[in-house]
């Protein structure tokens, strides 16, 4: 990895920051990182689908709710660990992304913006009250006891079960790279995302690709849902905000810069964290997260860069 | 007397210089070509001109004042308007609203004077049924209306990017002498961007040929025409 | 063009909208002042959508207005009618100093601001709660008019001529073209003389004025305000859904689509108590598939066949 010099202010910046968490509550950092790997992993199906398909996906953390859900009901029903429901979980959200893209999303690629981010506005509304009407609005929640392992450094003990989201993040961030890189189906794909004509023009196929990553990038975050699932409580509408916070991470990190999310929802992730910190203040996490955003998007906008 | 002009006009994007020290004026009543191989910068210039890009360096002036850093709509209220290569008009409105568009804001006319004056002016360059919608024209048609939704702004300099393309012979010399017609009654400075060395050479008074970004002739076309420097820069294009 | 056939419709119709509460009980006359808030907002959503913009903050200024309108009832206790102008006035004061912001966003990202602005007035509002009563909220001493329901639904009634008439002077003013301009081709309107920030600015401030003003009055009408309630989602959505149906980039359109999905949306609520939205996120997606210009589209579209 090379290192930009205009970058070097930024990485002492941000290890004094390190630094002086750490110095503070090292559990920020701790859960922090976990809150990142979270985010990322969220976001990166999406800035997969928005780098290739050129699509804003609003239904994407409504996909994820709609796996947690699936995965609820498996390990409820048939009594298997949401772990081991993974794979069929995988299998089903894979077909449904199959259908969504073949049903309604392939139908407006040529039509205005507009029509696709209503579309998928719509979808989402759709999958919150479809879940809303079979399983009212009651929050749900499995009794998982691996969830609570903790570990303890020092004298601080910390939950760390929430780490496999950072492996989860790294290991869907580097497949994807080396899968965009290295394979015949990747490459294919990224030529398509910088230019569907030309993609077309040399013999891709441009819509198989757009099937192709769409439903892979439903798989993705269904399977972070699953996991989302392990942890969290669940009701229809707990996708919603990782819908915008995802939209948001890829904005800021730039279109199709997979490396970028990691480290934007790192940024946000550890902000969160360290208001959550303040006692009494993390009623206010929630803004840190949108005025960062508000802020890069509009110093990128005003800068003339094209969004 | 030069109404607009340009000092070492450079628009960079990124690594890509698109636009490099060109100086040029162009003065009322005179149709300047600009003519060039593709990607030569023709197309940015009239930008840089019309106010869609600020130079990244050097000026444009209008009638001497510097208007560099001029907002569009400002310049176009102060008598510059342009026609696109690409053309989009606005398809949400119908033929007639096209034309008063740039009466109403770059004019400052009323809707109901603006509604007449863009009446007349289509009467004037041969559009009717102008309740159409603008899907529904014919090339020349299309052309016709781009060329009046630049009049409308009651311009004083008028560029065309590329009005002739798409057309057929006997549709080109109509709008030779459309375009003849207009810059003398109206006494405009014309600028125009043209593939067709036909239509530059009877249209013209003066062409600037551009290369890369940079401006590499200027005088009459028959005597451009015969500078190795613009044959080489044709045929290297074409080669 | 001005066929006296043309204004005897609507002001025959807006004189029946008037006269409604004679013929209506009580029950009916809260439906049709619900339907009527939707109303104003699905314009005011209409209104900003003309230049291209879809915003997704229309619950966020509904919110604003409800809070600013509260707030200054309560802690302050001036007259409802100053609070539910201040409502308006605040909305749109808001809306004008982060115009600056927003208006240089476009498309998606103008949209996820919006959503994200929202958002912060919400966390504002919930966590500041010395001054806005944070997540339990504020109560009104007594609602407007003593609650009688008559006079609320003239009040949401003239709200919604409000905005009917700024929507209608956007179509019939200089607003139209440009904002039209703008939507079809920025660029071109640019060089022909439109300041595009300046008409932005004016429609994203006139827009969110109604949604305050809307959100003051749905407040002093029903006496409470809560962050959950005053920024809920909803507010967004099913003005969103009814603009959609109804037509979009037209007065009657968002007018046609509140009418139907309010009226069916409240039976749907007696029947399905969870999830009956599932009708608005249904007919979203059919609409853009099928029908992307709306009921008003399609009656626009016959009618000049008829005439053509």
């Amino acid at each position: 990895m090379t290192v930009n010099r205009k970058a070097v202010p930024w990485i002492i910046l941000g290890a004094a920051a390190v630094v002086a968490i750490l110095a503070w509550k090292p559990t920020v950092l701790i859960y922090g990182v976990q809150r990142a790997g979270l985010y990322a992993s969220v976001a990166i199906p999406m800035a997969l689908v928005l780098g290739i398909v050129h699509i804003v996906n609003l239904a994407h953390g409504e996909i994820m709710m709609v796996s947690a859900y699936l995965t609820y009901n498996i390990a409820r029903s048939i009594g298997l660990d949401p772990w081991l429901a993974l794979l069929p979980v995988a299998l089903v959200m894979g077909i449904m992304g199959y259908f969504i893209f073949q049903l309604t999303i392939r139908h407006t690629l040529k039509a205005p913006e507009l029509n696709q981010l209503i579309l998928t506005f719509g979808i989402a509304i759709t999958m919150t009250q479809a879940i809303s009407l079979i399983f009212t609005p009651q929050t749900r929640k499995l009794p998982l006891s691996y969830v609570s392992m903790s570990a303890t450094i020092g004298e601080t003990s910390f939950g760390v079960y929430d780490f496999v989201y950072v492996a989860i993040a790294l290991l869907m961030g580097f497949g994807i790279k080396w899968f965009l890189s290295n394979t015949r189906m990747g490459k294919a794909a990224v030529a398509v995302g910088q230019n569907p004509r030309g993609a077309a023009i040399v013999g891709i196929d441009v819509m198989k690709t757009y099937v192709f990553i769409f439903t892979v990038s439903v798989i993705l975050v269904g399977m972070t849902g699953s996991v989302f699932m392990t942890r969290q409580s669940i009701f229809p509408y707990v996708g919603s905000p990782y819908t915008m916070k995802s939209f948001s991470l890829v904005a800021m990190a730039g279109i199709g810069s997979i490396s970028g999310i990691i480290y934007s929802s790192l940024l946000l992730g550890i902000a969160e964290a360290a208001i959550n910190g303040i006692r009494g203040a993390s009623g206010w996490s929630g803004i840190v997260f949108f005025l960062i955003i508000i802020i890069v998007i509009a110093v990128r906008a005003y800068k003339g860069r094209k969004l | 007397m030069a109404r607009i002009e340009t000092k070492s006009l450079t628009k960079q994007f990124g690594g890509l210089v698109a636009v490099k020290n060109v100086s040029f004026s162009l003065s009322s009543g005179e149709i300047l070509g600009i003519i060039g191989p593709n990607g030569a910068g023709k197309t940015t210039f009239i930008n840089l001109i019309s106010g869609i890009y600020y130079p990244t360096s050097g000026s444009v002036f209008l009638d001497g004042r510097d208007i560099s850093t001029m907002p569009a709509h400002e310049r176009a209220r102060r008598g510059i308007a342009r026609t696109y290569q690409l053309i989009h008009p606005m398809e949400s409105l119908d033929v007639l609203e096209n034309v008063m568009i740039g009466f109403i804001f770059a004019a400052g006319k009323s809707l109901p004077e603006a509604r007449k004056s863009a009446e007349s002016l289509c009467a004037e360059i041969g559009l009717s049924q102008l309740h159409r919608s603008v899907s529904q024209l014919t090339m020349l048609e299309t052309k016709k209306m781009e060329i009046a939704h630049a009049l409308a702004n009651g311009p004083t300099i008028l560029f065309l990017d590329e009005v002739m393309a798409g057309l057929n012979s006997d549709e080109t010399k109509a709008m030779i002498g459309l375009v003849q017609r207009l810059a003398k009654e109206r006494n405009l400075a014309v600028g125009v961007v043209e593939h067709v060395m036909g239509v530059i050479r009877e249209l013209t008074h003066r062409v600037i040929v551009l290369e890369a970004g940079e401006l590499i002739a200027e005088g009459p076309y028959e005597e451009v025409s015969k500078n190795p420097r613009v044959i080489e820069a044709y045929l290297g294009g074409a080669a | 063009m001005k066929k006296p056939a043309n204004y005897i419709f609507p002001l025959a119709l807006i004189f029946a909208g008037g006269l409604l509460p004679v013929f209506l009980g009580a029950y009916p006359q809260a439906v049709a002042r619900s339907v009527f808030t939707f109303m104003a907002l699905a314009i005011s959503w209409d209104m900003l959508l003309r230049s291209g913009q879809i915003s997704f903050g229309i619950a966020g200024f509904f919110g604003l207005g409800s809070y600013t309108a509260i707030i200054l009832s309560v802690r302050a206790g001036v007259a409802p009618v100053v609070a539910m102008l201040s409502a308006a006035a605040f909305a749109a004061l808001v809306a004008f100093l982060l115009g600056f912001l927003v208006l240089r966003l476009r498309s998606t990202y103008f949209s996820i601001t919006t959503l994200a602005l929202g958002e912060i007035f919400k966390v504002i509002i919930h966590n500041w709660s010395s001054f806005t009563g944070g997540p339990e909220g504020l109560v009104l001493p007594q609602v407007v008019f003593g609650g009688k329901s008559s006079s609320l639904y003239w009040l949401s009634y003239a709200i919604l001529l409000f905005a009917v008439g700024a929507s209608v002077l956007f179509e019939k003013s200089k607003m139209h073209f440009s904002l039209t301009a703008i939507r079809n081709n920025e660029i071109a309107a640019r060089t022909s003389g439109i300041n595009i920030f300046a008409n932005l600015l004016i429609a994203f401030t006139a827009s969110s004025l109604i949604q305050g003003l809307v959100g003051g009055v749905h407040v002093m009408s029903y006496g409470f305000a809560m962050p959950d309630t005053a920024f809920d989602a909803n507010y967004t959505l099913l003005p969103l859904a009814m603009a959609l149906l109804g037509g979009i980039h037209s007065t009657w359109g968002p007018i046609i689509g509140a009418l139907l999905l309010g009226v069916i949306s409240e039976y749907l609520k007696l029947m399905i108590p969870y999830g009956h939205l599932l009708v608005y996120g249904l007919i979203i997606i059919l609409v853009i598939l099928f029908m992307p210009r709306g009921i008003y589209g399609l009656i626009k579209k016959e009618r000049s066949k008829r005439n053509g």
